[in-house]
C-alpha cells in the first residue's frame, strides 16, 4: 500500500497551489467564481484519481490524535488553530460516521510532552462532537509528543480482531515533538501492526511526520489555509484501501428489530404490549438514567434479547455487534461509485440544458459532462453533486432503458 | 446580523407522480387520471399562494422514463419591457395567471410524457415505475434552487411521492442513496400511497423525518392532500396525523434476498449473508474460517441483566 501512494501524495497540494496562480493573473472581477470553480475542479480530479473496485479498509478503527500544545493558540487560523481546527473537526466526524457507518473512532490530545486519551474507540459521533467542543475550550500548553501519543494509540489498536481497519490522524501545529526514545522504533512497531498513520501539519513540514506517514502507507500534507485543511480532512473520510497485514472475515452481527416508530420516539409514544425497560446503553451512567430512557422503544439484540437506544452498538451481554439493514447500505456506494462523467466541451454539446438540475447551459459554461453509461448531460454542479452526494446518475435511474 | 429579521422563509415543494399506466386505478378507470392530475395541481398551486416565494416542481415517472413536467424552466419569461422591480406588481394581480400557467403546463407535459411511454411500449408487465430516478432528478433540481436561493431566503425543501405502484426492489440501491442523501440537506420525504404498504418507502420517509400516508381511497385524495402533506413539516406537530407506521428494518441477505436477523457481514464490502461460506460472492475475497472470528478484546461484562 505504501508503495501505491508513493509520489501520489503531493499531488493534490500541487494542484491546489497552481491554482493561486490561476487566481492572481485573473484579476477582471471574476475572482469569486473562478475560485469556486477552480475548487471544483480540484474535486472532479480527485474524483478522477479514485480507483473502483480496490479492497477497501471499511470497518475503520481511527484514532485522532489532536495537537493541544502551546502552538495551537497561533491565530494564522482564524480564530486561533485549536478553535479552528475543532470546529473543523466537528464537521469531519459527521462526515466520518455517515460515510463509514460501523466503523470507530477514538481521540489523543497530547500536551505538556504528555498524551491522553480523551475518548475511547466508539461508533457515536454524537459523544464525539461532544468531547471536541470540550477540548476547544480546554488549555493550550508546554510541547506535545507525538511518540506517546502514537504509543497510546497503538496500545489500543493492537488488541483489535484482524479483520479491523486501524489507523491514526495526527493533526499537529507544532513543529517540535518531545519524545522519551528513539520515534523510529514507534514507527516501525506500527508499520509491523499494520497502523496507516496520516499527519495533516497546520504550520510546515516536519521530517519526523513525512516519515512516519510515509512508512505505515499514511498522506502527509501540510495545510495552506483553513478551505484546504477541511478539504485535506475530507480526503479521510473515504475508506482506504485495505491493508495487507489485513484478514478478510465474515463478521458475524445481529440486525434487530425497530421496535417502536422512528429511534427518537420517547416513552409516552411507546406502544403499551412491550414491557417498559431500560436500555443497555444507559446502565452503567446512572446519573443519566432518567425518565426518557425508561421505555419500550429500543432495539432488542437477536441473541440475547439486551435493548439499546442507539445502533450500531457491540451487545454489551453476548458481545454481538448490532446494525442495521440502512446503516450497512450507507456505504455501499464506496463499493458500486458512479462512474467518471465524460468531460466535453461545451461546442460538442447539443442540449440546451442540463439533465439533472435543468439549468440552462450559458456561455460561461466552458464544459458539459456527460454519463457514460445513459449519455445524459450534466453541468458541473450536478457532475459534483452526483459523485460527491447522491452516488446515483439520474440519468441511468431515469431510463429503463439502463435497467 | 440586520439579515436576521430579514430572513424570509420559503418552501420549495417537489411532487413525484406515478404515472405507470399499471396501476390498478388508471387500469379500471383511466378516467382517474384527470381526478388525480387536478388534485396535485391545486396541492401545488395552494403551495404557491401559501407564500409568494413559494416554489415548486413536478416530476411524472412511469416504467420507462422518469421527467420533469413543470419546473422553473417553465416558469413565465417576464415580459419584455418590463423590469425586475415590476414583478412585485405582477405577481397582486398574476396570480391566477401563474396557476392557469402551472395547470396548461403540467397537462400538455404529460401529453408528451405518456405518448412517450406508448411509442417504447414495455413487454414486460413487471417493470417498476422509475420512481427513485424521478428522486435523483428531484435531488439534483433542489441542490441547484438551493445555491441560486438569494442571501437571507432560508429555503425549506421537501418531498412529496404520489404513486399506485408496489414494489421498488429493482432499484434498492438508488432508493437508498437517495434516502441519505435527502437526510444529508434536511430533505423531508412524504409519501402518499394510492394502493399499497410500501416497505422500502416506508423506510425512506422514517430516515428522512416525512410521513408515509396510504389512503384509504382515491375520492378523498384532494382532502388528504391539503390536510396531511400542505402543511410544512415543523407545522406537523400540532396537528392530529396518522401515527407513524413500524419499519422493518432488518436486513435482506444479498444470497436469497431473506430477512434475517443474525447473518454474516464481509469485512470488506459489508456483502450480507444468512450462512458462512468461504468466498464473497461479490467482491472476491476468501475469508479465514470461522474459528478465528472472535475478537481478541474482551469488553468489560457488565453483570446482573436481567
Ligand atoms: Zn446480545
Ligand atoms: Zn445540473
Ligand atoms: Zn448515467
Ligand atoms: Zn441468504
Ligand atoms: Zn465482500
Amino acid at each position: 500500500m505504501a508503495d501505491e501512494e508513493d509520489g501520489n501524495e503531493y499531488r493534490w497540494e500541487t494542484g491546489y497551489e497552481k491554482t493561486w496562480e490561476a487566481i492572481k493573473e485573473d484579476d477582471d472581477g471574476m475572482l469569486e467564481a473562478s475560485v469556486a470553480e477552480i475548487i471544483q475542479r480540484a474535486k472532479r480530479k480527485r474524483q478522477a484519481e479514485r480507483r473502483p473496485n480496490t479492497r477497501l479498509g471499511m470497518m475503520r478503527h481511527l484514532y485522532i490524535i489532536l495537537d493541544s500544545s502551546e502552538a495551537m493558540t497561533d491565530q494564522d487560523l482564524k480564530p486561533t488553530r485549536q478553535l479552528c481546527t475543532a470546529k473543523l473537526l466537528e464537521g469531519f466526524v459527521e462526515e466520518y460516521f455517515d460515510q463509514n457507518p460501523i466503523s470507530q473512532m477514538g481521540i489523543i490530545v497530547t500536551r505538556n510532552k504528555r498524551a491522553e486519551l480523551v475518548c475511547e474507540l466508539a461508533g457515536n459521533g454524537r459523544k464525539h462532537v461532544d468531547i471536541i467542543k470540550q477540548i476547544s475550550q480546554g488549555p493550550c500548553a508546554g510541547e506535545p509528543s507525538l511518540q506517546n501519543s502514537l504509543e497510546l494509540a497503538l496500545s489500543s489498536l493492537r488488541l483489535l480482531p484482524g479483520h479491523a481497519s486501524r489507523e491514526v490522524l495526527v493533526v499537529m501545529g507544532s513543529l517540535t515533538t518531545c519524545d522519551p526514545h528513539d520515534i523510529n522504533v514507534t514507527i516501525q512497531k506500527l508499520k509491523a501492526e499494520g497502523v496507516r498513520c496520516s499527519v495533516i501539519g497546520l504550520a510546515a513540514e516536519v521530517k519526523v511526520c513525512r516519515q512516519l506517514s510515509k512508512e505505515t502507507g499514511g498522506l502527509y500534507s501540510v495545510i495552506l489555509d483553513d478551505c484546504h485543511f477541511r478539504d485535506l480532512l475530507l480526503q479521510q473520510v473515504e475508506p482506504p484501501p485495505a491493508a495487507r497485514t489485513q484478514d478478510c472475515s465474515l463478521v458475524r452481527m445481529g440486525f434487530p428489530h425497530h421496535s417502536n416508530g422512528t429511534e427518537s420516539s420517547d416513552a409516552s409514544s411507546a406502544s403499551s404490549n412491550n414491557p417498559m425497560s431500560f436500555c443497555m446503553c444507559h446502565l452503567d451512567v446512572e446519573s443519566k438514567v432518567d425518565s426518557t430512557k425508561l421505555g419500550a422503544a429500543g432495539h432488542l439484540c437477536p441473541q440475547c434479547g439486551s435493548k439499546y437506544c442507539e445502533l450500531p452498538v457491540e451487545c454489551r451481554a453476548c458481545g454481538l455487534t448490532l446494525v442495521s439493514a440502512p446503516h450497512l447500505a450507507r456505504s455501499y456506494h464506496h463499493l458500486f461509485p458512479v462512474d467518471n462523467f465524460l468531460e466535453i466541451d461545451a461546442k460538442e454539446n447539443q442540449q440546451p440544458r442540463c439533465f439533472g438540475c435543468r439549468r440552462k447551459f450559458v456561455e460561461l459554461d466552458k464544459h458539459a459532462y456527460k454519463c457514460g453509461a445513459c449519455s445524459q448531460i450534466f453541468c458541473l454542479d450536478c457532475d459534483i453533486f452526483v459523485h460527491d452526494t447522491l452516488h446515483s446518475c439520474p440519468g441511468c435511474t431515469s431510463s429503463a432503458k439502463n435497467h | 446580523m440586520a439579515a436576521m429579521a430579514d430572513e424570509v422563509e420559503t418552501s420549495l415543494l417537489v411532487i413525484v407522480v406515478d404515472l405507470h399506466t399499471r396501476q390498478r386505478y388508471l387500469r379500471d378507470q383511466p378516467s382517474l387520471l384527470m381526478h388525480v392530475l387536478d388534485s396535485v395541481i391545486t396541492l401545488a398551486n395552494m403551495h404557491l399562494m401559501l407564500k409568494t416565494k413559494n416554489k415548486v416542481a413536478i416530476v411524472g415517472c412511469n416504467a420507462s422514463n422518469s421527467e420533469f413536467l413543470f419546473c422553473d424552466a417553465d416558469a413565465i419569461q417576464p415580459q419584455p419591457g418590463q423590469s425586475g422591480q415590476s414583478t412585485a406588481v405582477r405577481q397582486s394581480d398574476g396570480q391566477y395567471e401563474i396557476f392557469a400557467h402551472l395547470e396548461t403546463t403540467v397537462k400538455q407535459n404529460i401529453k408528451d410524457f405518456m405518448q412517450d411511454e406508448q411509442s417504447t411500449f414495455f413487454e414486460d408487465k413487471d417493470c417498476e415505475s422509475l420512481i427513485a430516478g424521478a428522486l435523483t432528478l428531484a435531488l439534483c433540481y433542489i441542490n441547484r434552487i438551493n445555491k441560486e436561493k438569494s442571501a437571507g431566503e432560508n429555503l425549506n425543501s421537501r418531498l412529496l411521492i404520489l404513486t399506485g405502484c408496489a414494489g421498488g426492489a429493482s432499484q434498492h440501491m438508488a432508493y437508498m442513496n437517495v434516502f441519505f442523501t435527502a437526510q444529508k440537506q434536511n430533505i423531508v420525504m412524504d409519501v402518499c400511497s394510492l394502493e399499497y404498504e410500501l416497505g422500502l418507502l416506508q423506510q425512506g420517509c422514517d430516515i428522512t423525518g416525512g410521513l408515509f400516508l396510504k389512503i384509504p381511497q382515491l375520492q378523498g385524495l384532494l382532502q388528504y392532500l391539503l390536510w396531511v402533506f400542505l402543511p410544512e413539516p415543523p407545522i406537523r406537530k400540532k396537528l392530529v396525523l396518522p401515527p407513524p407506521a413500524r419499519v422493518d428494518y432488518r436486513a435482506a441477505c444479498f444470497c436469497h434476498r431473506t430477512l434475517i436477523d443474525i447473518g454474516f457481514v464481509c469485512s470488506i464490502c459489508l456483502s450480507i449473508f444468512c450462512k458462512f461460506s468461504p468466498i464473497c460472492t461479490t467482491c472476491n475475497t476468501v475469508f479465514k474460517p470461522p474459528g478465528s472470528l472472535l475478537p481478541k478484546k474482551k469488553k468489560k461484562q457488565i453483570k446482573n441483566v436481567c
